[in-house]
Parts: C-alpha cells; structure tokens; sequence
C-alpha cells in the first residue's frame, strides 16, 4: 500500500548574501571577529568566542592543498542529474578548512591546489586537470 | 554517577526490510522481548525514553503510537535523537533518570523504519546528516561520502587498503551468519566487496551497512531495586561518555579518527576506572568498514594507525584478545539508527551473561563496552558494562 507522500519545500533566509555575490565573482569570503579576530568559515554573524556581533567580511586565500577527497557515484536527491563529481576537503594558506568540488581528473591527498568558483559552490583545481 | 544502575532485560526485533509490520508492530517485538526477560509488566516501567530518528518512515512522530501499542501509555515517551547514536542517546537518557535518583526502572526503546522511503531519498536525507547548507546544498554530499572522506584521508596518512576495510565486511558478514536476527546471513570474501559497486569512492556498496527497519529495547533498573527484587545476574553500568564535534566536517582538523569518540571513550575509562587492556569485548560503530578500523584507534585498542593491523592479525575475532562485533556490527545485523545503540547494549548483554550462542566470546573479568557514533563523528557515546 502506498502512503500519503510527504512534499516539503524550503525558503531559505538570505543571511549570507555576501558570501554568495562573493563566489559570482570567484571570491571566497568568510568573516572575521573585529574584536579577537577569529576567521570563521563557514561564515557568522556573531562571534561566539567573545559574544559579539562586530564581524567584517574577509577574503580569504585561494591557495590551497587537498586533505581528502571521495568520488561521489549514487547521487542523492537533487544531484541526480549531475555527472559524478568529486568532493574534497582544502586546507588554505589561512589555515582554514573548507569543502569544495574538485575538478581534477587523478586527485591525490597533499596535492596543491587553486579555488576558484562557478558561482554557486567553491571549486579547486590542480595542475594535472 | 550518584546511585549505580543495571541492565535487566533487553529485547531487540529482527533486522531487515520489514514490509510485514509498522513500526508500531516492529517496537512491541523488542519491548516484549526485554518485558520477559526482566521478568516485568508495563505496570512496572515508571518512564519509557524512545529513540528515533524518524525521518525515513511515515511516523515522523513515532513515540506515541509505538508506545500506546506497546501498552506503555502514561510513562511519558520521551523521544530522544542523537542521528545513528540515538539509540545510545536513549540508554543515556534512562541511565541518568535512574541515576539521579529520580527514577527506579526505565524502558529505553529504540526504533526506526528506514525502509519506507527510496533510496534516493535516504541519501538525502543522510546527506543532511551534517549541515545542510554548507555541506549537501552546495556539494551534494552523500551520508557514504562523509565517511568516504576519512578513509581517503586515512588511506593516504596510515597506508591503509581497501583490502583491509573489505576485512571488516568479511568478518561481519561471517558472525552475523550465525545471528537470526540478521539483516544479512549470507558470507562474502574480500574480493565481493571490492568488487561491489562504488557508492562514494573508496566507500564501496559492500563498505556500507544497508538501510534498515529494526527495534531494540532494555530495561533499566536502580542497585535498590535490583536488590530488593532479588534479580538474578544484573549487568551493571560501570562508565559512561558522551562527546560531540562541528557539524561541518571539514572544521574537524583532521580526518583519520573522530575526536568525538575519543573523548567519549576517555570519559567513559575515566568513571570506570578501567583502560583499554581491560575490554574483553566490544561492540563498535562499524556504519561503514573504515568507521571500525577508526573506532579500535579511536578506544585506544591499538595505536593509531594500526587499526588494519589488530584486523589482519585476527585479534578482534571471537576469543581473540579484544572481540568485536559478533553479532554481525551494523554492516551485516542492520543499522535502523534509532534501535542501533540499543541493539549494541542487547548484545553486550547477551555475551556478558553467556547467553551468545555459537559467537560466545570467553571472558576473564567480563567487562565490555559499546561505542556508537552518531552522524559523521557529532556525537559519540562509549558505556562501560560489567557482569
Ligand atoms: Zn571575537
């Protein structure tokens, strides 16, 4: 017996406006606490780590190197009708830890990589594309 | 913990894709079976905890219905979620309640029904296991994926193989072969799994614990009435841990352990006053093959790094000098992630008291512990028990 399907549609806030006109121009942005100087990415409006609100926007590196990395092949709901794709974790030369796409064809872990954007996600890529 | 608390029943349903009942049918075969075993009614449970992740399945509330059915209406459900360690987070819930001294005997029940929805909408719904918007809306992460990329880290960090992970689906097909309740009975080599289709590389289909519907209960119980009840053969709560880590997986630092469960485990030897050496048994947070090899690092089993190697040397099989996952572990038993927890603390139970069957493992000081990890490493519970 079938059950009754269950749609559910999401509006999301746009918080973080910055961070996307950002990518559109191949900049990846995080914020920066004013007062203790904490680099948060993903980005936050709030400082946790000394209770403020004061955060400025900060573009941080497009240097990086690969971490780890995994080839997605069964693709979840939503991604049915990309090719596979492959998502890494990269370290950037601000010591910050990020997850993007990766666009090369024989990734190794420790390779050296550059981040760069489609607009909508971060990418990275290598010398050996 | 201020008053000791024992374990006096336990219960757990079959494993598997279970299209002959609903999760109300599914609960009672777990709750009946722990009621029996302690040899108690529902007259005597003053709170029952139920733990459910509940996404997957048409009850997205499950724990009244599942409790009405059960015929514990008026011990106050209450639903914990934890991801796949909810089932811990249950035992952790009813622990503390008797603990504290607030309460003398507790049913935890764990439950879910994964089966109910498609694949492709279990995946995204596992692909939400970390944080939506930084994870799965922008790079379609897969709940294999996130454990995909530990074994890749790991791999490249330890030397680890493929061949060693596909050891950890051989030795869980092999126990739970033996198990009834099973998921999966059927035996696999290593050459299977690595032949079995790339789910998220270098997590293959046969790395991956299946998608399943399944119930676990137990029932627990204060030194008090233990005593003034006379219960024959207790087992007793002698440490329990719990941590967390980032929903974000990328913010962990580093990827070839989970920090979670380390800290976990240290709190949980710590109120135990037990070490590593001292495990005689364990059931681990086997989600996919690389998450076993992390987990024995993780409990300080084997130094970090070696977790392949305690797997090739055979010292995590039956009567090997630390047993692990005789009831198949989640990749061949089942993972429902609600009853997940429960079903680890039904097993320690079972080989504490010597009631394993043909996967008894030999004891000296009979002391076990259950290691059950939740999401990509957000949550971890490590509970110590004794006979
Ligand atoms: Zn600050």
């Amino acid at each position: 017996m079938e059950g009754i399907p269950l749609f559910m549609k999401y509006e999301l806030p746009d918080v973080y406006k910055e961070f996307w006109d950002g990518l559109k121009k191949g900049e990846i942005l995080g914020t920066k606490c004013k007062k203790c100087g904490k680099i948060y990415f993903p980005p936050q409006k709030d400082c946790t780590n000394c209770m403020t609100t004061d955060l400025e926007w900060v573009k941080l590196s497009k240097e990086g190197t690969i971490m780890t990395y995994s080839i997605v092949k069964q693709k979840p709901q939503g991604f049915e009708n990309f090719q596979d794709y492959i998502i890494a974790i990269v370290r950037n030369s601000d010591d910050v830890d990020l997850m993007c796409w990766l666009l090369d064809k024989n990734p190794r872990v420790n390779e050296k990589v550059k981040l760069t954007s489609d607009g909508k996600r971060i990418l990275c890529e290598g010398e050996q594309k | 913990m201020n008053r000791k608390v024992a374990i006096v029943g336990v219960g757990s349903s079959k494993f598997g894709k279970r299209n002959d009942v609903t999760i109300r049918e599914l609960t009672w075969e777990a709750v009946k079976e722990a009621l029996e075993d302690a040899n108690i009614t529902q007259k005597d449970i003053q709170l029952t905890i139920f733990g459910s992740t509940a996404y997957r399945g048409t009850e997205i509330y499950p724990a009244p219905p599942a409790s009405e059915y059960s015929g514990l209406t008026g011990k106050t459900p209450l639903r914990v979620e934890a991801a796949c360690a909810t089932g811990s987070a249950a035992a952790f819930s009813a622990i503390n309640a008797i603990a504290s001294g607030m309460t003398d005997i507790v049913l935890a029940i764990g439950a879910d029904k994964m089966t109910e929805v498609d694949t492709s909408t279990s995946l995204a719904i596992g692909g939400r296991g970390g944080n939506y918007l930084w994870e799965y809306h922008m790079y379609g992460t897969t709940f294999p994926t996130y454990y995909a990329l530990y074994a890749t880290r790991h791999m490249a960090v330890y030397g680890t193989k493929e061949e060693d992970m596909a050891l950890v689906a051989v030795k869980a097909h092999k126990y739970a072969s033996y198990n009834e309740k099973a998921h999966f009975r059927n035996r696999i080599t290593v050459e299977d799994v690595l032949k079995s289709r790339v789910i998220s590389w270098p997590i293959k289909l046969l790395d991956s614990s299946p998608i399943s519907d399944g119930a676990s209960a137990a029932v627990f119980m204060s030194e008090e009435k233990v005593k003034e009840w006379k219960i024959e053969d207790p087992i007793w709560v002698k440490g329990i841990g719990y941590s967390s880590d980032t929903s974000y997986i990328a913010a962990r630092k580093e990827w070839t352990g989970l920090n979670a469960a380390r800290e976990a485990g240290a709190m949980a030897y710590k109120m135990s006053k037990t070490s590593p050496q001292d495990i005689e048994y364990a059931t681990v947070h086997d989600c996919f093959t690389i998450a076993e090899i992390m987990a024995y690092e993780d409990l300080g089993f084997v130094e970090k790094g070696k977790g392949a190697e305690l797997l090739r040397e055979g010292q995590t099989e039956k009567d090997g000098r630390i047993a692990v996952n005789l009831f198949g572990g989640l990749k061949a038993k089942g993972h429902p992630l609600g009853a997940s927890g429960l079903a680890m603390i039904y097993e320690v139970t079972k080989q504490l008291r010597e009631e394993a069957g043909p996967v008894q493992h030999s004891f000296k000081k009979y002391i076990a512990l259950t290691h059950n990890v939740g999401g990509t490493g957000h949550y971890a519970f490590v509970t110590i028990l004794e006979r």
